[in-house]
């Protein structure tokens, strides 16, 4: 489907209210350049749209806003309570759109950590593949996901999740602790 | 378009790719920019290059599978009506704006972001048909280390892998250095000490083999009254020994709390004016609690080096080598003996560094997070009552003391093994001994009996300290870990940093100008953008928007608190980022909408910036501030003595000391940050009297979320998502009818208060 984004008809929206999202009343399909679009009814086409999680810890797979950036403005069109009970092709182009935002590195195992130039160093397999960085030793770098996880953030930004430190293997897990004990 | 080439704006295509594209009819060498980006638009690692044009903007990168060609995307110039970036989780994207929707064309990861940001700015300029050049300048990253590439964490940041790193030893050695006289008088003592110390063994040897049990006939001869005698002198000569040990003990012991206390002084006042240099953003960063226990107690650990150098560890170190020589001197193969348990001492401590010295980290930080939290419960003890959450608090501060007790348990568990099984490596040593020495005396191998009393004496001296050594580790593991963190604040550079030459604010209007200004708190999601606007000498600003609209963010410019991204931030003419920090900061006062107030007196609060005030000023100021009335009410008047934070006034109370403080101050620029938001009706009432005296003859710039607060400004500026969106006076931004005719509308409607709120809303 490439239908064209209407601009014009735009009912406002109760911004004190959530607009929860089901199948029956929006379409979430492919537009302009392969752009994301919603078509909500009784509402219009959002084009350019992207997704974002809002309980990404405590619920992935539900509470999904999908959210059109205007011009300046960002407006919430709604939220998805539940991705699963859209069909697959939407819930495919959300996930899609959730993994283009989203660009994390999952570790699946540790390799090596370091000390280097005061800087914690790792070496560790990802979803994406072998990677070696850089993390400056501070609190606000490796921050708590969920009660069990934590992300890390590279000197570049870059991020990278252990899901659950629980099931790191046990030289891993001493190995993680020793330096990043918090 | 460019003269010279950007390594980074103008990347050579791989020569594969090149032919592919030319095959599809792109030739690489027409693009004006070409950007290697590591992402693809699914967010899986690839490398993907940006062409522009001059009449299209191209994205390629190696099919991915059959059927599909280079390019992936390729769009004309006249198509596109805008270019931005959007910043994603861990990684951006630069979009572009066709047929009425914005197009995602190319994803960069967070590595990337500075460049792409870069990238985006010259596509804006050449879809708006501006002309553009690039070139090497481009290739200048001031968050990118110039020598090796490392991304620094902020802009002029010094880069750690290519520093020049001194141990942390001889890094307090230096430290120590004023000190060096103290040292060596110390060390003097502490030889003389432990020369007294080596000398009772021999005499224990002469009294065994001579005086008690002679070995030889010469010896047995002496008659029994004249060895009665000696033994009464070296007896003697034994106690005179105790005696000036214990003398030279005492000195040692004074000399080192004296040396040690003045260090630590020292040391927590270096590390206390370092942050309160430190620029604002590292307080974003850092919790108060950390902070305060690395100022308080880690500190502290440069005394106990003091005393453990000179009466502690080096004590031990210097008796273990003096104790090891007279070992050898009595019987070289008995010595030897004695040695056998050291590799066991390397492995266990090689050990206990590598393994157990880490989990020091984490026995602090667990400590701060305990700290921490009980801070947080009794300072919000109203709240956690109104919502009756006792239970809860009591459950979490149960999990922090819990998970103290866990990780100090961990290390001290691995401790309270380690020391005992070093103590039994040593106390193997004396079992040796007995049987290798005692059979040698018996077969009268050369060691005589009083030589086996002495070597034995030794031996105890020489395994005391050694077996306290081990404990060398653990004491050298809790100082590191104190020096580390005390010298990680020493070494953070300030972000802020004055001009080489700074200009000298002498004599400041007040004229404050904005010339595009964008800035952001994270470097790649501006809060400001783009702003410009100037404010006359003694003009009154009010500025409006909505929460998170970048209103506090806009006056923190202006004080430098931050350093902008892009534009300038002019006070009368001067960029802030040249003038003299301190002469930056006399020109400006702030007024809080927290009112933040010292324990001290009423007097010491008002006088806060300038403690040469008189009491007449003083005493006008709080009268200008209609505190006076007030502070004449307490019995102790301006003697009064508040708490923390100004415990004991109410907020209302608190806002006007603050108000007196700023008149006091008498800075040419005020800045008002929801000033009256607090306090109740009466006292904004009377606020509002006090600030329309301060304000007279300074510029003004008053945030407010209550508009009739502002209803008297000469000039309003809206903000909205970072921009001034509106500006003028109130009247002529209701006839407006925009964002700000909406404000006043929504507040007047909810106000209930009519007497302070009320505003005249025409319809435009």
């Amino acid at each position: 489907m490439t239908a064209a984004p209407d601009n014009t008809a735009t009912p406002e929206l109760d911004p004190t209210r959530v607009r929860f999202l089901s199948p029956d009343t929006c379409h979430i399909h492919l537009g302009t350049h392969d752009a994301l679009h919603v078509t909500v009814e009784n509402d219009r086409i959002y084009g350019g749209v992207y997704a974002a999680y809002a309980f990404p810890v405590a619920y992935p797979e539900g509470y999904i806003s999908l959210i059109h950036v205007g011009d300046e403005e960002e407006m919430e069109i709604g939220v998805i309570r539940d991705l699963a009970e859209f069909p697959q092709a939407a819930a495919r182009l959300v996930h899609e759109a959730l993994a283009r935002r989203y660009f994390v590195h999952t570790i699946t195992r540790i390799r090596h950590m370091g000390w280097k130039y005061g800087f914690v160093a790792m070496d560790v397999e990802t979803d994406k593949g072998s990677a070696s960085f850089l993390m400056p030793w501070r609190h606000d770098r490796a921050t708590d996901y969920g009660r069990h996880g934590k992300i890390l953030i590279d000197v570049d930004n870059n991020r990278y999740l252990v899901p659950d430190l629980r099931k790191l293997a046990a030289r891993e897990l001493s190995e993680f602790q020793r330096y990043i004990y918090w | 378009m460019s003269d010279g080439r950007s390594a980074l704006l103008n990347c050579l295509i791989p020569e594969d790719l090149a032919a592919l594209l030319v095959r599809e009819g792109v030739d690489p060498s027409r693009a004006w920019l070409s950007a290697e980006t590591d992402l693809n638009l699914t967010g899986s690692y690839e490398h993907v290059f940006l062409l522009v044009e001059p009449d299209r903007l191209l994205t390629a990168g190696r099919p991915q599978g059959r059927g599909h060609g280079p390019v992936r995307v390729d769009l004309p110039r006249e198509v596109i009506k805008e270019v931005r970036t959007r910043q994603g989780v861990g990684g951006g994207f630069i979009e572009v704006l066709v047929e009425g929707v914005y197009v995602e064309v190319l994803a960069f990861s967070n590595a990337r972001a500075d460049l792409f940001h870069k990238a985006a700015a010259k596509l804006k300029a050449w879809v708006a048909g501006e002309p553009v050049t690039v070139g090497p300048d481009d290739d200048y990253n001031p968050r990118k280390c110039p020598k090796c590439g490392m991304t620094l964490e902020f802009k002029g940041d010094i880069c750690r892998r290519c520093v020049d790193r001194g141990a942390v030893l001889s890094r307090v050695l230096r430290l120590m250095q004023p000190y060096a006289g103290w040292a060596a008088l110390m060390f003097g003592v502490l030889l003389v000490s432990i020369g007294l110390l080596m000398v009772p063994p021999r005499l224990t040897g002469i009294l065994v083999d001579q005086v008690i049990a002679p070995k030889t006939e010469a010896a047995a001869a002496v008659p029994a009254a004249t060895r009665e005698l000696w033994l009464l002198y070296l007896v003697a000569a034994l106690v005179a020994i105790l005696i000036l040990r214990a003398v030279c003990d005492s000195i040692n012991g004074r000399l080192s709390s004296f040396v040690g206390t003045q260090v630590t002084s020292t040391m927590r006042e270096t590390v206390l004016a370092r942050l309160t240099r430190l620029s604002v953003d590292y307080y974003d960063r850092h919790s108060v609690g950390q902070l305060i226990s690395r100022a308080g107690y880690d500190t502290a650990a440069f005394n106990d080096l003091v005393r453990q150098v000179t009466h502690g560890f080096l004590a031990q170190i210097l008796v273990v080598a003096i104790t090891g020589a007279m070992l050898f001197s009595l019987s070289w193969k008995l010595a030897l003996w004695t040695l056998l348990p050291a590799p066991l001492v390397i492995l266990a401590s090689t050990f206990y560094w590598r393994r157990v010295y880490p989990r020091y980290f984490r026995v602090w930080d667990a400590h701060s997070r305990l700290m921490n939290s009980l801070n947080s419960i009794l300072s919000g003890i109203r709240v956690v009552k109104a919502f009756g959450q006792e239970k809860r608090e009591e459950n979490r501060f149960g999990q922090s003391s819990r998970y103290v007790r866990d990780s100090a348990r961990r290390v001290e568990y691995a401790t309270s093994l380690f020391n005992p099984t070093m103590a039994l490596i040593f106390g193997l040593g004396g079992p040796i001994v007995w049987y290798i020495g005692g059979r040698q005396v018996i077969r009268q191998e050369g060691l005589s009996l009083g030589n086996l009393v002495a070597f034995l004496a030794y031996l105890g001296m020489f395994y005391a300290p050694l077996t306290q050594m081990t404990q060398l580790t653990d004491w050298l593991t809790r100082f590191f870990t104190a020096a580390q963190r005390t010298f990680e604040i020493l070494d953070t550079a300030p972000q802020i940093v004055e001009a080489a030459q700074p200009k000298v604010l002498a004599s400041p209007e007040g004229a404050i100008r904005f010339d595009n200004v964008t800035f952001g708190y994270d470097r790649h999601e501006p809060i400001i953008r783009g702003v410009s606007f100037e404010v006359r000498p003694g003009e009154h600003i009010g500025i409006v928007g909505k929460s998170g609209s970048g209103k506090t963010t806009l006056i923190n410019l202006v004080a430098r608190f931050y350093d902008v991204d892009e534009g300038r931030v002019l006070i009368d003419g001067t960029d802030v980022h040249d003038a003299d920090i301190d002469g930056l900061r006399r020109a400006i006062g702030v007024v809080l909408q927290e009112p933040f107030l010292f324990r001290g007196t009423i007097y010491d609060n008002i006088t806060y910036g300038r403690r040469d005030a008189s009491p007449e000023q003083v005493l006008a100021a709080a009268k200008a501030a209609n505190a006076h009335a007030f502070i004449m009410r307490h019995p102790l008047g301006y003697d009064t003595y508040i708490g923390e934070r100004g415990a004991g006034l109410s907020g209302g109370e608190r806002q006007r000391i603050s108000i007196a403080r700023a008149i006091l101050y008498d800075p040419k620029i005020l800045i008002l940050d929801e000033a009256t938001s607090n306090v109740d009706t009466e006292s904004e009432l009377l606020i509002q009297q006090s600030l329309v005296r301060v304000t007279a003859g300074r510029t003004t710039i008053a945030i407010a979320h209550r508009l009739s607060t502002l209803k008297n400004s000469d000039r309003v500026l809206v903000v909205d998502k970072g921009r001034v969106v509106e500006q003028g006076s109130h009247e002529e931004l209701l006839a407006v009818g925009g964002l700000y005719y909406r404000l006043v509308k929504i507040q007047t409607e909810l106000s209930r208060e009519s007497s302070v709120d009320s505003l005249s809303l025409r319809k435009p």
